[in-house]
């Protein structure tokens, strides 16, 4: 079969169209991290901000995952090939914003006057966010939420815990012959959800990594207790985000009735799992407390000036109300901006979808991080990995944090 | 043999001279001298000495990735000489069936990496997994094969020993195909049985190819990242984190390139110190 040139070039004009910046457009980069659904609304919104005025052309590029992305992100820096504008999770921006590659947005038009919702922007975020040069804006906030096996909680007749006991008892309750009653990625961003319940906070006000004291013994024993001792709690093969899919596999195939993972698969769960899928706050110990986490916005100082103004363009385009919706009420991330929330409220949005109010009722108790340059490194390489080893390789848990508390000061 | 021409052998080596400097010889020097700096590609390089080599020893890294490797690699290269062997022996025989059945074992090796990880990721499932299933069936104790430290790496060379042994068949056939019959119709005739055939007629004369199949083996296992990075990322509680892995995950993942330069630097003296170990003992038997 041959394929003549007009038929090569019909299906470039007509497959190609939307990556191709018409002649005459101000062009920019994005450079993003998520593929699945979040993929495709994210290349959506893209693709209407391009078709809804002639000046600006946004080129959107996936990347890979989170840490891929910002592996990425930093060789492109040094190699003076930065994109205009990506996102990189929280932990990470203060480290990016000491490193002097973030442009400051305080000075672009409109910067202010933006309507963020305080606890997802830089001022929620991080302690003392306010008060620095604003180089980041909220895009996909999430906290953690606890999604249940609808059918199988009715079939029990059983509601989501509100205490860490009942947690326990509805754990034990579902677990049985291929199935666990509860699953949860051996995750930092979960444990440390784990210490602000029990009363402690992974890192001080000023800075000193605390690692929760005894909250974050109390957390990382109560963790032991349900892989160990009960052995109601499936923490999934593989780190970081492998994980977390892994978690929802088991979640989807009903072989875990209840998991913890972020607002972010609030649509994903709900679109793919072939029974209702009911979202619930995390229980509380001594008090409520989630983590905030998720991505913000930055623009890289090193890019080309000219395409600045057409990547803050898109920002700008991004937190308009209509449109922070649509990302908010087809992926399951929070919307970003005040004037967002009260229209979905006005529209009765969140009596029709109550799933998606859970992990906006939880802003009210979510904790700010320290703005630490060396936060994530300490989580990565110190935290984590005791975390690992407490859980899943039985390690005494007063000697792991002891040591992970030491390793962290020292690192200071 | 002296060639024609003084300058031949020059021009013919050189385009493979070039490409050695400039894809390993430079790469590697650069990567010495990063090993003596901290820094994360954005902020400027600091010179810290051999502060990168401590904080690899003092933290336990590279002692870890060290043990980790090499147990993954023992386990290997038996694992998959043992299987590689026991196979060939088993399909050395002229019937469409035994065809087959080397094929469809071949199969794997031409399978990518990754392709191979996901598909033992589905088998080794802690609840789902066919394998689990098949344990479960014969009331053998299961575990979460990857979410468990103690069985984690076993599990993933266990996969690197299913996806090399066709290959180690193959290797071994020929050398099985080589050796004459006569050789073995002389041994029953003096009464020997099968396994003193094997003993002392097929091993000895397989021995080069054993060589070969174990050099290679190990090769493999010291290159092994595919089915860490998909399966495993190097844990849990850091029990996958083998050599390549480990600089993966530091230069990537913790930004730190002093540290991974440094990891690099030691494994390139870990392979040229088995590589010399190597050559050392085949001069050895070649002078005996």
């Amino acid at each position: 079969m041959s394929f003549s040139r007009r038929a090569f070039l019909a299906l470039a004009a007509t497959g190609c169209a939307p990556c191709v910046a018409p002649p005459g457009r101000k062009t920019a980069p994005l450079w993003f991290t998520y593929g699945g659904k979040n993929r495709q609304v994210l290349e959506g919104l893209v693709k209407t901000f391009n078709q809804s005025q002639s000046e600006h052309w946004i080129t959107p590029i996936y990347q890979g995952d989170y840490f891929e992305g910002l592996a990425k992100l930093r060789t492109a820096i040094a190699a003076r090939r930065a994109p205009a504008l990506s996102h990189v999770v929280g932990e990470v921006v203060p480290y990016l914003a000491e490193a002097n590659v973030l442009e400051p947005l305080d000075g672009y038009p409109g910067a202010r006057e933006l309507d963020i919702v305080p606890a997802l922007g830089q001022a929620g975020s991080w302690i003392g966010g306010a008060d620095r040069r604003l180089v980041a804006l909220p895009f996909n906030r999430s906290t953690p939420i606890a999604y249940l096996n609808g059918k199988l909680f009715a079939e029990k007749n059983l509601s989501a815990p509100k205490t860490w006991d009942e947690l326990r008892a509805v754990a034990r309750a579902f677990t049985g012959p291929g199935r666990y009653g509860f699953g949860c990625p051996i995750d930092w961003w979960f444990w440390a959800a784990l210490v602000g319940q029990a009363g402690g906070d992974v890192v001080e006000p000023d800075g000193r990594v605390s690692l929760g004291g005894q909250a974050g013994e109390r957390a990382l024993d109560f963790w032991k207790t349900l892989v160990l001792e009960d052995k109601s709690m499936k923490p999934p093969p593989g780190r970081d985000y492998n994980a977390w899919e892994q978690t929802n596999q088991d979640f989807l195939g009903s072989r875990v009735a209840m998991i913890w993972t972020s607002t972010a698969f609030l649509k994903y769960l709900e679109e793919n799992a072939p029974f209702p899928v009911v979202a619930a706050p995390l229980p509380a110990d001594r008090r409520r407390a989630v983590p905030t986490g998720g991505t913000h916005w930055i623009m890289l100082r090193a890019a080309p000036a000219e395409q600045k103004p057409t990547a803050w363009a898109f920002l700008r385009f991004m937190h308009e109300t209509e449109h922070a919706i649509t990302w908010a009420t087809r992926t399951g991330y929070m919307p970003v901006t005040r004037a967002a929330i009260a229209k979905l409220e006005a529209d009765g949005y969140y009596q029709q979808h109550p799933n998606d109010r859970v992990a906006l009722d939880q802003l009210g108790v979510a904790r700010p991080w320290p703005w630490s340059p060396d936060l994530f490194r300490v989580q990565r390489e110190i935290v984590q990995p005791r975390l690992e080893g407490a859980v899943l390789g039985g390690r005494d848990t007063r000697a792991s944090l002891d040591e992970a508390r030491a390793l962290a000061t020292r690192w200071r | 043999m002296r060639p024609s021409r003084r300058l031949d052998p020059l021009w013919m080596l050189g385009p493979t001279l070039v490409l050695l400097v400039v894809f390993f010889f430079v790469p590697l020097l650069q990567a010495a001298k990063s090993s003596l700096y901290e820094w994360d590609l954005l902020t400027e390089p600091r010179y810290v000495g051999l502060d990168n080599y401590r904080a690899l020893i003092d933290s336990g890294e590279l002692g870890h990735a060290l043990s980790t490797t090499l147990i993954m690699s023992a386990v290997v290269v038996v694992g998959s000489m043992t299987l590689g062997l026991a196979l060939a022996l088993a399909l050395n025989r002229p019937t469409r069936f035994a065809a087959f059945v080397r094929s469809a074992i071949f199969s794997a090796y031409v399978v990518s990496w990754v392709s191979v990880a996901l598909l033992w990721l589905w088998v080794l499932d802690a609840d789902a997994g066919a394998f689990t299933a098949l344990c479960r069936a014969l009331h053998i104790p299961t575990t979460n094969w990857l979410g468990n430290p103690k069985s984690a790496l076993y599990a993933l060379s266990g996969v690197t020993i299913w996806k090399i042994a066709g290959y180690s068949m193959v290797l071994f056939l020929a050398g099985l195909q080589d050796i004459p019959r006569s050789l073995y119709e002389a041994a029953s005739l003096d009464g020997a049985g099968a396994w003193q055939r094997f003993v002392n007629v097929t091993w000895p004369l397989l021995r080069p190819t054993a060589a070969f199949v174990g050099t290679t083996s190990l090769i493999i296992s010291f290159q092994v990242f595919d089915v860490v990075r998909v399966m495993t990322q190097g844990g849990p509680v850091r029990s996958t984190s083998v050599f390549v892995y480990a600089i993966y995950e530091q230069v990537f993942l913790n930004l730190r390139v002093g540290r991974a330069s440094a990891l690099v630097v030691v494994f390139f003296v870990l392979l040229l110190g088995l590589t010399a170990l190597q050559l050392w003992a085949w001069r050895k038997k070649g002078a005996a």
